[in-house]
């Protein structure tokens, strides 16, 4: 378990600030952030190489805030690997290693045995990463701290060492702290994800509910949210009004009917956010498009006509603009291809109430 | 690519000559002089050291007591080039300060500082007397005098040479279970050890080369700077030739040490 209580560290002029979360035992955690947000200095004061200002450090229960780091059982990787330039790959692979027969395994299991024998000098960044990945892993740590670990590999070694990491985690029962400013690897491998920005914490939690229900439209703007719309609530009901029955409770997050009037559009949606201004947050992905109307169970439906489409591999991303709101809606590829869209179609953009996040 | 004018590109050239003009002014100052010592004295330097016993004897009690200057600021002057290097503590630009002060100050003035202290009228100097060791004019004279006036340099070398190392190394391994004793010996001293040979390599040239606060401390026995000033005062600039080529001879030894340890595969120097 990695618990941080009202954590605050600085390095020369940046400060991270009343850092608290909690990444349970076994647990794989993943902090998010642009570049500057404070992850690497994060890392760095639980893994004890940064003095404190204040706050406190718990691992596997246990207060370890004045415990040197070679006393808190942890493995470390940074980005850039680190790796003593004048050792060999074996050599520091071997330099922490719980034993002989560790040090083989992980070797074996991140796919590092061809390199044993080479400097660190003549590695790729790509190469540079995996042997740090494998030195830190031979130590046998009960927490595992990675800074942008697969940061220099390729595609295809990125998704069969992440998923190395992710069995070994699983296996060894390790708790894992992860540092990325990609969104999908931290929804691919997160049990938990915590969002740093000027470091301080923005907010934290299952990743589906970060990445759903941002708490501010900073973070919605901050985690990709295409659609954010200023407006004004208007509480319909405060009991649970038709469209959620049978939903999870956990997504209804209250059950309250509400209008959320955005420009000349109106939005129905449930929740517990009272009258007065507020954002809605709606994901592209939540968005359907079609040509008709068509029978569906949305709420919301709105016609409009498509002002950009951007294809980016199998997604694509089309804006339709209503009464001069634009609305981007996440499709396959292939589906618009099905529909026949282009710019200045007229469509149906359609998503449910549940689809709607107020904040 | 625009193209110059026929008169600015006169200026341009006549600019470039007068700057090689100057650099080559330059070069031929500092090179003249000991490239004339060489040439004119250096064989006979070389010869007159199997006939001249003083001379034997100075060289061996330069080579000696340098050796032994750079030992003791390796040992002394390591770890504080370490702490300067690696800790924010209060007091650090003092003692930064206080470190390089030796090579602000004349070299004579440093000598007439150390007899204070080490003399033997001194506090320390009459105390280390009465347990048999004298200091002022003697062999450890000169190696406190040598000690004194180059271990800045030492330090100072040292201390960019461990600031080179990136803290994130030592923080690695702190991280796979080594106090920080073993990360200092197991990855910070490997990385930094050329620059800290090229440091000692400097203070031993110093060291050797140091005449101001030798002469005050300990005139005799005689190191090879001495002995040259005094051949050259007592009997003219023919005498004090191949002393004086012989010392540069000595002092090109860490030169080419130096050069050796850049052209060597690795880490920088």
């Amino acid at each position: 378990m990695i618990e941080l209580r009202a954590l605050s560290a600085r390095v020369g002029a940046f400060e991270l600030h009343d850092i608290s979360f909690a990444v349970p035992a076994g647990q794989y955690g993943v902090v998010i952030g642009p570049a500057g947000s404070g992850k690497t200095t994060l890392l760095e004061a639980i893994a004890g190489v940064l003095p404190l200002r204040s706050g406190t450090v718990m691992l596997g229960g246990a207060d370890a805030t004045m415990l040197p780091p070679e006393r808190r059982s942890l493995g470390f990787v940074y980005q850039h690997g680190y790796l003593f330039p004048h050792l060999s790959v074996e050599e520091n692979v071997a330099y922490g290693a719980a034993s002989a027969e560790s040090a083989r395994e992980v070797t074996a299991r991140i796919s590092v045995e061809h390199l044993r024998g080479r400097m660190v000098r003549s590695l790729s960044g790509g190469e540079r990463q995996l042997v740090a990945i494998a030195r830190a892993l031979a130590t046998r740590p009960k927490i595992l701290l990675l800074d942008e670990p697969f940061s220099a590999l390729d595609p295809r070694r990125r998704v069969a060492v992440r998923r190395e990491v992710r069995a070994l985690h699983r296996e060894w029962g390790m708790t894992v702290l992860q540092v990325t400013h990609d969104f999908t690897e931290a929804g691919l491998l997160g049990d938990l994800a915590i969002l740093l920005d000027g470091g301080r914490v923005l907010q934290w939690g299952a990743p589906d509910i970060v990445f759903r229900h941002p708490a501010s439209p900073y973070i919605a703007d901050f985690l990709g949210a295409e659609n954010v719309l200023a407006g004004t609530v208007k509480v319909l009901a405060d009991f649970a009004p038709d469209w959620v029955e049978g939903a999870p409770p956990e997504l209804s997050r209250g059950h309250r009917a509400i209008e959320f009037t955005t420009g000349s559009l109106t939005l129905y949606t449930v929740g517990d956010a009272a009258d007065g201004a507020a954002y809605a947050v709606i994901r592209a992905d939540e968005i359907v498009l079609s040509a008709e109307p068509g029978a569906t169970s949305a709420r919301n439906r709105f016609r409009g006509a498509i002002t950009e489409i951007a294809t980016l591999g199998a997604l694509t991303r089309v804006t339709v603009e209503v009464d001069g709101t634009p609305l981007v809606a996440a499709l396959t590829t292939r589906s618009v291809g099905e529909l026949g869209l282009k710019m200045g179609t007229e469509v149906w953009a359609s998503f449910k109430a549940l689809g709607v996040h107020l904040c | 690519m625009t193209e110059q004018s026929p008169s600015r590109r006169v200026v341009h050239g006549a600019a470039s000559v007068v700057v090689a003009l100057c650099a080559s002014i330059f070069l031929l100052f500092l090179v003249a002089p000991i490239a004339e010592l060489v040439t004119s004295a250096g064989a006979r330097g070389v010869q007159q050291l199997g006939t001249d016993g003083e001379l034997r004897r100075a060289l061996g009690l330069t080579a000696l007591t340098a050796s032994a200057a750079t030992i003791l600021g390796v040992l002394g002057g390591t770890p504080v080039a370490y702490l300067l290097a690696r800790h924010e503590f209060r007091g650090r630009a003092i003692i930064a300060a206080l470190v390089d002060l030796p090579l602000l100050i004349p070299h004579p003035v440093a000598g007439i500082a150390l007899l204070l202290v080490l003399g033997r009228d001194s506090a320390v100097g009459g105390s280390l007397l009465s347990m048999g060791i004298r200091v002022a004019g003697s062999t450890l004279g000169i190696v406190c005098a040598m000690l004194f006036v180059s271990a800045p340099l030492y330090v100072s070398a040292a201390r960019e040479s461990f600031a080179r190392v990136d803290l994130r190394y030592e923080a690695v391994a702190r991280t796979l279970g080594d106090p920080p004793w073993r990360a200092f010996r197991r990855v910070t001293l490997p990385l930094s050890l050329r620059g800290l040979v090229a440091a000692a390599v400097v203070m031993w040239a110093r060291a050797v080369s140091e005449f101001g606060a030798i002469v005050v401390l300990t005139y005799n026995p005689k190191v090879l700077s001495v002995l040259s000033y005094d051949r050259f005062t007592s009997f003219g600039l023919p005498q004090a030739l191949p002393v004086a080529a012989a010392l540069v001879l000595l002092s090109l030894i860490p030169l080419i040490i130096l050069r050796a340890l850049r052209y060597e595969r690795g880490l920088d120097v």
